[in-house]
This record gives C-alpha cells, sequence and structure tokens, in this order.
C-alpha cells in the first residue's frame, strides 16, 4: 500500500452548486459536507507513474456536533488519457460511485474517523493520466443517519504499490 | 396558527443541524430523531396554544396578535438558554 497523493481542503475544486462549504476548525481547514444535502468537491492530479493494483480513498474527518448516528462517503473517478476524445469543456465522465459502508460517527464530536473506500469503479485510471476524484457525502441516504454536518479534512490516495 | 408543513419543517431540520453544527454543540441524536422532535415540537404548539393564551395577562392577551404572541413566547424560551440564543432573535439585545 503506497501513498500516491494526499489532499487538503484548499486543495478542492467545487461544482457550480452543492459543494461543501470551505471553512476553518480551530483554524484546521476543512470541507463542510451538510447533512441534509448531498454535497461534491472535486480534486484533480495527473496519476503518477508506477500506479498499480487496487486504489482507495481515504478520507478523514471529524463530525460538527453529531455523537451518534452513520455517514455514508462516495468517492469517483473521471480519467482522461491522452488522445481520449472526451470534450473537457462540455462533458464529465466519472466512473459509477464508490460507496463507504454506513459508519458509526465518534462518540465526541471533532473526533477524527478515517473512512477507506475501495475504488472499485476506476474509469480505468493508469499512469500518466489526467484525473479527478469525486468526494461527497451520500446526505439522503436513510442510512446516512448522522445530523449536522460532516468536516472532511484530507483525502489519502493510495494504490497496491 | 396551523401546524407547519413538511417543506417548513425540512426548513427548521437543516437550519437546526447548521445552527448545531456551526456552534459545534454536540448532538446526541441522529437525523431521524431530530426530525421526529420538531414534529412533536410542532405538534405541542399546535395543541397547547390555547392554555398558552389563557395563561397571558388579560391585556396582552387581548391586544397582541398571534405572530406577536408566538414571537414573545420565542424570545422568554430563547432567553432562558442564554443571551447569545436571544441575540439569534433580535440581533443586538442589551
Amino acid at each position: 500500500m503506497a501513498t500516491r497523493y494526499t489532499f487538503t481542503p484548499y486543495n478542492a475544486e467545487f461544482p457550480s452548486s452543492n459543494f461543501p462549504a470551505l471553512t476553518l476548525v480551530n483554524r484546521r481547514p476543512a470541507l463542510a459536507f451538510d447533512a441534509a444535502t448531498d454535497e461534491t468537491c472535486y480534486f484533480t492530479a495527473v496519476a503518477p507513474q508506477g500506479l498499480t493494483g487496487t486504489l482507495t480513498a481515504v478520507i478523514t474527518y471529524v463530525m460538527a456536533s453529531a455523537t451518534t448516528g452513520n455517514v455514508i462517503l462516495q468517492a469517483a473517478v473521471e480519467a482522461i488519457t491522452d488522445g481520449d476524445s472526451t470534450d473537457l469543456d462540455a462533458a464529465t465522465s466519472f466512473d459509477t460511485a464508490n460507496s463507504s459502508s454506513a459508519t458509526a460517527v465518534p462518540g465526541t464530536a471533532g473526533q477524527i474517523d478515517q473512512i477507506s473506500i475501495t475504488l472499485t469503479n476506476a474509469d480505468s485510471l493508469a499512469a500518466a493520466d489526467y484525473f479527478r476524484l469525486s468526494i461527497n457525502r451520500d446526505a439522503d441516504n436513510g442510512s446516512d443517519t448522522a445530523s449536522g454536518d460532516l468536516y472532511v479534512l484530507t483525502v489519502e490516495f493510495r494504490d497496491a504499490g | 396558527m396551523a401546524l407547519i408543513d413538511e417543506t417548513g419543517r425540512q426548513r427548521i431540520w437543516r437550519g437546526l443541524m447548521r445552527f448545531w453544527s456551526n456552534q459545534r454543540s454536540a448532538l446526541g441524536v441522529n437525523k431521524t430523531n431530530l426530525r421526529a422532535a420538531i414534529d412533536a415540537t410542532d405538534q405541542w404548539i399546535e395543541d397547547n396554544q390555547t392554555s398558552f393564551n389563557n395563561a397571558l395577562p388579560t391585556n396582552a392577551r387581548n391586544n397582541l396578535t398571534a405572530a406577536q404572541k408566538t414571537i414573545l413566547f420565542c424570545a422568554v424560551a430563547l432567553a432562558r438558554v442564554g443571551l447569545v440564543e436571544l441575540k439569534v432573535l433580535f440581533g443586538e439585545v442589551d
């Protein structure tokens, strides 16, 4: 298992609507994902040379207020290879989202938890691809029960190397 | 005043979660239970508004509008929580 990238909130890019607010938690940058509305952000990179095997996104988060309940996060990959016909001006081409299990939040708000999402659907990502990793909270999923904001602190991108 | 409709109750639900998130106020209820509490509170107000009205002094009972009585109730209830919460309703409070 090798860490290929660590994305912080300041690396995040946002869609035109339904995106997490960029905020500070005790001066630590965080992305605030709402409890009632699905919100999404993206992280962009070039897939590193030597990328191999199963890919994983590990999301470090804290809850703003919730001390009980579960959360579900999703990660999706959009991989664009040199010569692909995707018109980036007009289209996105994310693979099917990969979901975490419903994960119990820490019993104390502000304590971190890490959710690991296996990127089974990785859009055939290969070394040198221009890619985006999309992260969202599946807030409207009935199994996402924790109240209040979820603050994403970092997203680690791993491969099997 | 009538019971709050579904849209209104969802507004309260989202608003409370955002408010408490911003306050970093520990919240030991999940989304479903919080929503049930909102529903129950609305129903309790519906069921007890006559009792509240009868508890008011005659002058206030006869001269305040229903909306004013509701704000009165909220102001007193918020002040019991604290000054910060009262400012949420009134802005600045001296």
